[in-house]
This record gives C-alpha cells, sequence and structure tokens, in this order.
C-alpha cells in the first residue's frame, strides 16, 4: 500500500479488499469480546468503550475514513441493539445518545485524520529521503563525469591541432588515453542503467530473478572484465557441483565486473586477483580478494555509503568511481537478499565478499 | 582485390557508421551505407551486398522488421547491433533469422571476427547446405571429430554421452557464432520440447568439466548470459 498523494476525495475514501478484511475481523473482535463480557458480567457501561476501541483500531490501520465511519455507525447500532436495555430492540431515545454517537464519529473521524497524515509524512519523508540520494548522485556523476570528458577533448584537440608536430609515439599515447577515458565512461554509464533500474519503485529493487548456473556468470563477468583490461591477472575458482541461485544475471554480473575492476584499479599495488565461489550453508558465497594495499582505514566503514568519490575527489582520478560502484553493488546484494562486506587481509590487500541465497525465500 | 565482398551498414547515428566503413574499407571490404530503413530495403534488393550490419534503433521502423522481410526472401548473413539495454531483443532476433550479434561498444578486432564467421558460415550453406557435420573441428587442445562423433582434448578421448556430444557438435558446426538457448533445445529435444533451460545448462556444466581446465574460466565454450552459448572459432 503506498498512498503518497495527499488528499483527495478518492484518498479519503479509499476501498480495498484489504481494508475490508481488517475492519470486518477487528468489528467480530469486538463483538466476541463483548458476548464474552456481557456473559461474564452484568456491568455494561464498559462495553461501549471497547467498540471506541475497535472505531480506533479500524481508523487506525485502513485507509481514508470511509472503513472508521462505517464502523461508529456499526457500533452505535450494535451498542444499542444487544447491549443496552431494552435489549434486542433499537431504542434512539435514551438521553445522551446524540452525545454517544457524536463521540464515536469524532473519534473515528480524528484517528483517520492522524493515520492519513502520519501515513503521507512517511511517505514524504521517504520521498525526500529518495530525492537526497539522488541528487547527491548527480552531483558526485557530473564531477565524475567532466573529468574523462575534459581529457578526451585535450587530447583530441593535441592531436589535431599539433598533428605535424607530435611524433608518431605522443600521438598513439594520447589515443590510448582517450580510449582509457572512453572505457571509463562507458562502465559509468553502464552502471547508471543498473541505478536507474533498482532507484524506480520508491528505492526498492526491481530485480527479476531466474535461477541462473553461478559459473557461467562467473565466467562472463571474468571474460568481459578482461577485455576491459586485458593486464588483470585473475584467479578463478568454482565448486565442482554445479551451482544454480536465483539471481538478475545482468545485475550479479555487474556486481562482479565492479569489485573485479575494483580490486585492479584501487589496489594499486595488486599483482594477483583472487575470486572464488564457495557453497556455505545455504548460501553461494563470492569473494574477491587482491594482494594490494588495502581499503584505508578510514574509508572502511563508509565503503559502501557512495560517497567516497565526492568527499576526497582531491585525491586523484584513480579513486573516482569506487563510490558509487560498490554502494551500487551493495545495493545490489541487498535486493537479492544477501550481505555484502569488505575487510583488510592480515597480510595486507581486501577481500570483499558477497553471499546470495540458493533458494527463493 | 577484384572481387571484394560488400557490407551494407544499416546505422542511423553517422558517427558510428562512420568508423565501422572506416574499418571494413581498411581490411578489404565494400562498404554501402544506409541511414534509414527503407533505404536499407531498397539497397538490399539492388545491390544484394554479401552481409548486413544492422542497427536495430532506425528513426523510420523498427530493425526488427528489416530482419523478418528480408528473411522471407534471402539468407544473406545479418549480424545485429546491439545496445546494452537490449538484452531481451538479442534473442528475439537471433530466433528470428539474425546471424549473431555484437554489443555496443565493441572492439576492431572483434568486429571483423564477426563478419569473418558470417561470411564464412553463409559461403558454407551455400555449397553443402544441410550436411556440415563431417570432418573434424580444431581449435588449440580440442578436436571434434563428426566421422567418430567423438571429441578430444589434447588427444585424450574426453567420453561425452551422447547428448554431451550433440550439444559440442552443434556448437562446433556453428563455431564463432552464437546459439540460442531456444535453438539448442530443438535440436537436441525436439520441435515439441518444453523451453527448459535447466536440463541445457546441466549438460552445459558437465561437458564444461569435461572439456574445460577450469569451468569458471573456459577456453573453448563461452556462456552468452541469457542468449546461449558460442563455440570458439576454429583454428
Amino acid at each position: 500500500m503506498n498512498k503518497r498523494k495527499i488528499l483527495s476525495p478518492e484518498k479519503m475514501f479509499p476501498l480495498s479488499w484489504r481494508d475490508t478484511i481488517i475492519s470486518f475481523f477487528i468489528f467480530l473482535g469486538t463483538l466476541l469480546v463483548c458476548f464474552i463480557v456481557r456473559t461474564l458480567n452484568e456491568d455494561k457501561t464498559c462495553l461501549s468503550m471497547f467498540f471506541i476501541l475497535g472505531v480506533f483500531l479500524i481508523s487506525r490501520y485502513t485507509n481514508g475514513y470511509f472503513y472508521g465511519t462505517i464502523a461508529s455507525f456499526l457500533s452505535i447500532i450494535f451498542v444499542n441493539y444487544y447491549f443496552t436495555y431494552p435489549y434486542y430492540c433499537f431504542n434512539f431515545t435514551i438521553t445522551g445518545y446524540p452525545l454517544a454517537i457524536g463521540c464515536m464519529l469524532v473519534v473515528s473521524i480524528i484517528t483517520s485524520a492522524m493515520t492519513t497524515q502520519i501515513k503521507s509524512q512517511h511517505a514524504l519523508s521517504l520521498a525526500a529521503e529518495l530525492e537526497k540520494t539522488r541528487s547527491n548522485l548527480l552531483r558526485a556523476m557530473s564531477h565524475d563525469l567532466r573529468t574523462p570528458l575534459t581529457s578526451i577533448l585535450g587530447a583530441c584537440s593535441a592531436i589535431s591541432e599539433n598533428h605535424d608536430a607530435l611524433t608518431k609515439e605522443e600521438k598513439l599515447k594520447l589515443l590510448s588515453e582517450i580510449s582509457e577515458e572512453a572505457q571509463w565512461l562507458i562502465r559509468m554509464v553502464e552502471n547508471l542503467l543498473i541505478v536507474t533500474k533498482i532507484d524506480s519503485e520508491s528505492g526498492s529493487a526491481q530485480i527479476h530473478k531466474s535461477p541462473e548456473a553461478v559459473e557461467e556468470i562467473v565466467s562472463e563477468a571474468v571474460q568481459k572484465s578482461k577485455k576491459r583490461f586485458p593486464e588483470q591477472n585473475v584467479t578463478v575458482t568454482v565448486p565442482q557441483e554445479l551451482l544454480i541461485v536465483p539471481m538478475d544475471a545482468m545485475l550479479i554480473e555487474q556486481v562482479i565486473i565492479n569489485l573485479l575492476e575494483n580490486a585492479f584499479l584501487h589496489s594499486q599495488t595488486a599483482t594477483s586477483i583472487v575470486l572464488s565461489v564457495t557453497k556455505v550453508a545455504g548460501f553461494a558465497v563470492f569473494e574477491v580478494s587482491d594482494n594490494g594495499k588495502g581499503i584505508d582505514k578510514e574509508l572502511l566503514p563508509h565503503i559502501f555509503e557512495g560517497s567516497i568519490s565526492r568527499n576526497d575527489s582531491s585525491e586523484g582520478a584513480d579513486r573516482r568511481s569506487m563510490g558509487i560502484g560498490l554502494s551500487l553493488c551493495n545495493s545490489i546484494i541487498t535486493a537479492h537478499g544477501g550481505t555484502m562486506t569488505a575487510r583488510n587481509k592480515l597480510m595486507g590487500g581486501a577481500v570483499f565478499r558477497f553471499t546470495l541465497p540458493l533458494e527463493e525465500h | 582485390m577484384a572481387n571484394k565482398q560488400t557490407v551494407l551498414i544499416v546505422e542511423d547515428e553517422s558517427n558510428i557508421a562512420s568508423f565501422i566503413t572506416t574499418i571494413l574499407t581498411a581490411n578489404g571490404y565494400a562498404v554501402l551505407t544506409a541511414q534509414t530503413g527503407s533505404t536499407a530495403m531498397m539497397l538490399i534488393s539492388s545491390h544484394s551486398p554479401d552481409i548486413i550490419i544492422l542497427d536495430l534503433g532506425l528513426p523510420d521502423m523498427d530493425g526488427q522488421n528489416i530482419i523478418k522481410s528480408v528473411r522471407s526472401w534471402s539468407q544473406v548473413p545479418i549480424i545485429v547491433l546491439s545496445a546494452r539495454t537490449q538484452e531481451r531483443e538479442k534473442v528475439n532476433v537471433l530466433d528470428m533469422g539474425a546471424d549473431d550479434y555484437i554489443t555496443k561498444p565493441f572492439g576492431t578486432s572483434e568486429l571483423l571476427a564477426r563478419v569473418r564467421t558470417a561470411l564464412r558460415h553463409a559461403s558454407r550453406v551455400g555449397t553443402n547446405e544441410g550436411l556440415g557435420q563431417c570432418g573434424k573441428f580444431v581449435s588449440g587442445d580440442l578436436t571434434v571429430d563428426f566421422d567418430k562423433r567423438h571429441a578430444f582434448v589434447a588427444g585424450k578421448d574426453i567420453h561425452l554421452t551422447q547428448n554431451e556430444y550433440k550439444l559440442v557438435a552443434l556448437l562446433a558446426q556453428y563455431a564463432g557464432r552464437v546459439l540460442t538457448y531456444d535453438f539448442l533445445i530443438k535440436k537436441l529435444w525436439g520441435p515439441n520440447a518444453p523451453n527448459d533451460n535447466q536440463i541445457l545448462r546441466v549438460n552445459m556444466a558437465n561437458i564444461r568439466r569435461k572439456l574445460e581446465a577450469n569451468p569458471a574460466e573456459p577456453k573453448y565454450i563461452f556462456t552468452e548470459i541469457g542468449v546461449g552459448y558460442r563455440m570458439v572459432e576454429g583454428d
């Protein structure tokens, strides 16, 4: 049930099966309690209290004013018919009856109004939070995008304007820089595509899971990653047993590519990267470990928050994209019902580890 | 070369068309370009190119319609250029009769390899249609002997089961081309087989364990996630 918009006539009196069922059972419960209390106890004064409670609960747990109002009218009728003297007939002439009806209605309307308000406030704060993450992301992105574009344009004009003055080696070097930056832009855009997939429905991920063979996903990810960085030295191990895991193949592949790339680009001194998959107690466990310089201790607790690239953009180009990439990986894994962790090895180097449940929950 | 093979590039982004043209011309192909679907259709019937490189997002018509109408009267190889967001379309166009696809962005060598493969398959179909499976397929240490119906790695028989052999032989016969799950299932278990990838996956996993030194780093049979499998080009 996501009721985002603030009151319109349809929102004030919305009808739904869910609310009808809730109202029905709460009301039934109230009646039951009243009948039980009536058989045990001769005192009738507390009975109308139960109905007020019932009306309150219904107003609280349904949307809009409709169910609360209906419940208060029904309560009046039931109290009158079953639980006040004379029993089993209607008598609306008892003194104070209009007052009782009024009280019930006021309780119901105030509670409904409060409930609606709380819900819309909750939705608003969620939306605001999402908006904040998004604008943070956009700000980080626009900075991150400008840098490679500047160097691409610069290298291009260097070549076209000094065509005769540059040696062949210099030109080739500039060209390889252009291609490197363009590669980076492409990876960024691929991640962005996934961000739109993840954020589209109020923060919850739109993932389409289907059973996939882990080794196929892993091998394709490694293959793609090697195509981008042929010098990357990756060792891969998978269990002898074929692991089939329900997942969105494209997203998990992107996670593995991001982690491999991260190990390659950010560990700086890493000479070997190991990607291993094991099966541990109902989970497929993926680990990417390198023997590089490890993760900065101060960054470690915030590594999945997506703000790293923005905070220390001054530290240089090699750090950019790390934040967005990793926070993205984390959201993808969480959306799959798994967990993601990062730690430093005692012997040096970093380990990123994520799990995926083998069975659909 | 006296008789160059003609490539038709159907792509509305002129920059992309231009760099593909440069690559292909430099490698000895004659190149035609079309920016719209209607021009493409005209050029296909008037020039009958040897191969078509087709972008799906055209301004005037859906690229899939071009594949459909071309396939109704011609077997000319078609390579589809696809963007990453068109994952599902890839399978559709392959099942519709496209020969292969390349995901953007792609490199020179990848493009040339795909063009060569598609042209080679097309010429083979022209000569001995339907036969195909005779002789040997060799790539690195892998040998598939179509006559003996056995596969060998480094000279040793790897003892494939009947279905496993059929899969490997099919992939080898179409080496370099991606074969969709649907195609493989229909070829192995008949046209009425349920479209269940699971049994295919299990077979492939077994093949991988017999064929590859490390199943996670295959050298011969590659997975194209969500699409199918591709055998590496023969030597």
